[in-house]
């Protein structure tokens, strides 16, 4: 194999892309030079290869050194947004734009740009940390006002969006105490039934059941007090549990599985587990009992993963 | 045998109807029961690689912030990976292309001329790692270490941060690049990551994994250590294998230098709920078992280094160690004529990852690919042999190790500093691999040689780098 390496390798030569501009952008640089003309330079080169760092680089100094309207800079970066959404250098540039006081629009302007990028893109990485970034560095009422009503838009259209439930989760309990969620007690209730509310839906979502456990475990809420909404997820869905319940009967705080949720669900499984664990009650089934039909049976593909949980509960009760 | 389908539960949407397509095509990959199982096509994708090494950068993988040292780096650590060495003529050739882009100020960039970058630094050094020596011309001893140091510190925010060049973001993958170099190269200091690991506990999600980046609230103007605020520390970002890894390696990497540093408030991870996402990460059966990056999101083949090399890196805190027991303890052992034997406590499946690999991440024409039917390009090649390497071989810190390089320590400067940098030597160093916990699930024909879960380079070639500029033996 070495032998073939060294005889293939023979005619390995670097062929570096766009020579010619990346040419003309090197001796611009070398020559110092901070001009006009280097605004067009380098948004050639921007254009040809958007992830050209240090261009983004120079032509963001060159626009500091010769003064440049920073509103027309921003106008230019709403067009190259949209054709290199993916590419965070266009994003971050918009950030230093706006932190040196570009600002023809408002901020809450520049949300609106966001979510028609979202739009295209409903779970761009750099698009959502960028809007994050917005609410947090203008911190104003105003704009965190609007967010729960963007974020329950964008799960009506995608309740499996984890970008949306991360969002969520950012605006109600990352942040401080927002305006209208100073009693606590009642945010948690709120997110509490929100979240069960998308659960029914669409039981088997790991980001719905991820927001869930976030939001209890940010608040110090025993998992144990959504025991009576978990138990009809973790059994088929008909089973005996539905007997003994009488469905005219609508609970608002345990929504049902809906109709074609499929049953059990793996998620639930989990989570009635950590409840008996942390419970620790042996008259319960046995958690134990649940980590296993999950290792052997409902999730068997993190078979090993279950019986760790297994063994580390079995170990800090020997300990 | 077929495999369920992801549940829908009757309420499709985006998400699930994506998931579903790739459900689709991927069970196809599976072989069926009477066919040979696809193996590891070793020479084909080292033909692939050095025909790519050779026709230069094909234009689309300057589309993510690729750049020189990068394609050097990630064929280089393939090749090595596969087992092949490369002669000294073309050696040298690398060396110097890569040395091109060391900038006058310190650093590399992504090719001659550009501006130095935190992440072409780490590629840079690492495939110097890979193929460079001491003494003139080596490349090692050509590194500007004195304006390397003040690049770093040029970059660095009062929160403990680092921006990843002049004027750009903050982004986890650039502390892990600049951590990884500073460790290779014998240049971590007290001064040079005040802060850091604070920062990096700050990036983990209510679900466990980590975030490119936390949002700096500060109680006045101007931002500065003093007026920084606790809390509130918001994730810009959701929880992604990406950033979990550089986040965990990291976290690593500081971890044992923690207690040498006077710390009002010693940062702390939740390892359970990190190790919960990290094993949540694994798609099921008729995913082929291959990692996500995100909640939700698809599978992709360089998860499999990203978030498989997680579990690796979980190690050196105690989660999924090997542990031994008298044999005699187990009944069913009889093939093992030992009187201990070891038991492996891992908690994802090394299996099924493999099969990920071999059957959906292999192209026919070779490389290896995202997922089918996308095409191979050199950044999957590289992490899904990497995410090979490191499902087949158990690497773990080793007391044995740890206790032989801590004796054989030679005290080169006589300051405070030694014991500090003796700690992150031996630490980083006291990774081993235990062959004897291998799996191949065709045989060891699939075999490569063991990554370095911190560093993703060999450990004899992380051995060898940072003898030399700890000024240790290499043993
Ligand atoms: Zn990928």
């Amino acid at each position: 194999m070495n032998q073939a390496l060294t005889q293939l390798l023979r005619s390995f030569i670097l062929k570096p892309a766009n020579k010619d501009a990346t040419d003309y952008f090197r001796g611009v640089v070398k020559a110092g030079e901070m001009s006009e003309r280097v605004l067009t330079l380098t948004e050639s080169v921007i254009r040809m290869n958007p992830a050209h760092y240090s261009a983004w680089q120079y032509r963001y100094r060159t626009l500091l050194a010769i003064n440049a309207p920073l509103d027309e800079e921003l106008e230019l970066m709403d067009e190259l947004a949209e054709k290199f959404l993916k590419n965070y250098q266009v994003w971050h540039h918009r950030r230093l734009l706006l932190q040196r006081g570009a600002l023809a629009k408002t901020p809450a302007a520049e949300l609106a740009f966001i979510a028609r990028g979202l739009s295209y893109d409903a779970k761009n990485y750099h698009t959502w940390a960028y809007r994050q970034w917005i609410l947090a560095y203008f911190n104003q009422d105003a704009l965190w006002e609007g967010e729960m009503r963007y974020i329950e838009n964008m799960l009506e259209d995608d309740v499996r969006n984890n970008s949306a439930w991360h969002h969520r989760f950012f605006v109600v309990f990352s942040n401080g105490v927002r305006k209208g969620d100073e009693d606590r007690e009642d945010t948690i209730r709120r997110e509490v039934s929100f979240t069960k509310e998308k659960i029914a839906l669409a039981p088997n979502n790991a980001s719905a059941w991820n927001y869930l456990r976030g939001v209890l475990e940010h608040s110090d809420t025993p998992f144990a007090s959504l025991r009576e909404f978990v138990l009809p997820y973790t059994v088929p869905a008909h089973s005996s549990l539905d007997d003994v319940r009488d469905d005219s009967v609508v609970d608002l705080e345990n929504p049902r599985p809906s109709p074609g949720a499929d049953l059990p669900c793996p998620a639930a499984i989990e989570f009635l587990a950590d409840i008996h664990e942390a419970v620790g009650d042996l008259q319960l089934i046995s958690f134990r009992q649940l980590w296993k039909s999950l290792a052997d049976e409902h999730d068997t593909i993190r078979k090993r993963y279950w019986e760790h949980r297994i063994s580390e509960a079995q170990a800090s009760r020997d300990s | 045998m077929s495999f369920k389908h992801s549940s829908e539960d009757g309420y499709p949407t985006p998400t699930s109807t994506e998931q579903r397509r790739l459900e689709i095509i991927l069970s196809q990959h599976r072989p069926p029961p009477d066919h040979p199982k696809p193996t590891l096509q070793k020479n084909v994708h080292m033909q692939w690689l050095v025909r790519n090494f050779s026709q230069g950068f094909p234009e689309r993988f300057i589309s993510q912030d690729a750049s020189q040292p990068w394609l050097f780096f990630w064929t280089l650590q393939g090749f090595y990976f596969i087992g092949a060495e490369l002669d000294p003529q073309n050696k040298q050739r690398c060396i110097d292309t890569i040395m091109a882009c060391q900038h006058s100020d310190g650093g590399f960039g992504g090719g001659p001329g550009q501006f130095p970058h935190l992440l072409s630094t780490y590629a840079a050094v690492s495939a110097l790692a890979c193929v460079g020596r001491p003494g003139p011309g080596g490349g090692w001893d050509q590194i500007d270490r004195v304006k390397l140091y003040s690049f770093f510190m040029s970059l660095k925010q009062p929160d403990g941060s680092f921006l990843v060049s002049r004027d750009s973001e903050v982004d986890i993958r650039g502390i892990y690049c600049l951590l990884c170099a500073a460790t290779l190269l014998d240049m971590l200091t007290p001064e040079l990551v005040a802060g850091t690991a604070s920062f990096v506990a700050s990036l983990q999600t209510y679900e466990g994994g980590f975030a490119s980046a936390s949002h700096p609230y500060y109680i006045a103007d101007p931002p500065s250590l003093e007026t920084l605020a606790d809390y509130p520390r918001p994730a810009l970002g959701e929880a992604h294998g990406g950033y979990t890894f550089c986040a965990l390696a990291s976290w690593i990497l500081l971890r044992p230098l923690l207690d040498k540093m006077e710390l009002e408030r010693v940062p702390e991870i939740n390892v359970k709920n990190l190790t919960r996402w990290l094993a949540l990460m694994q798609g099921s059966e008729i995913e082929l078992g291959g990692f996500k990056g995100r909640t939700n999101k698809l599978v992709d083949v360089c998860y499999s280094w990203w978030v498989g090399g997680c579990f690796a890196l979980l190690r050196s805190l105690g989660v999924g160690v090997r542990h031994t027991v008298p044999s005699q303890q187990q009944v069913d052992n009889e093939d093992d004529d030992e009187q201990w034997s070891d038991v492996d406590d891992d908690v994802f499946n090394r299996f099924a990852i493999q099969e990920y690999i071999f059957y959906a991440g292999q192209h026919t024409t070779g490389g290896l690919r995202d997922k089918p039917p996308k095409v191979a390009d050199a950044y999957h090649t590289l992490y899904a042999l990497s995410g090979l390497s490191t499902a087949q071989h158990y690497t773990a810190p080793s007391d044995e190790v740890r206790e032989r390089l801590r004796k054989e320590w030679k005290q080169i400067h006589d300051d405070s500093l030694d014991e500090w940098r003796k700690v992150a030597y031996v630490e980083a160093r006291a990774w081993k691999e235990e062959e004897a916990a291998s799996m191949y699930i065709n045989g060891p024909g699939d075999r490569l040689n063991a990554a370095h879960p911190v560093f993703n380079l060999t450990i004899t070639h992380v051995g060898r780098i940072m003898s030399h500029f700890y000024k240790q033996n290499q043993s």
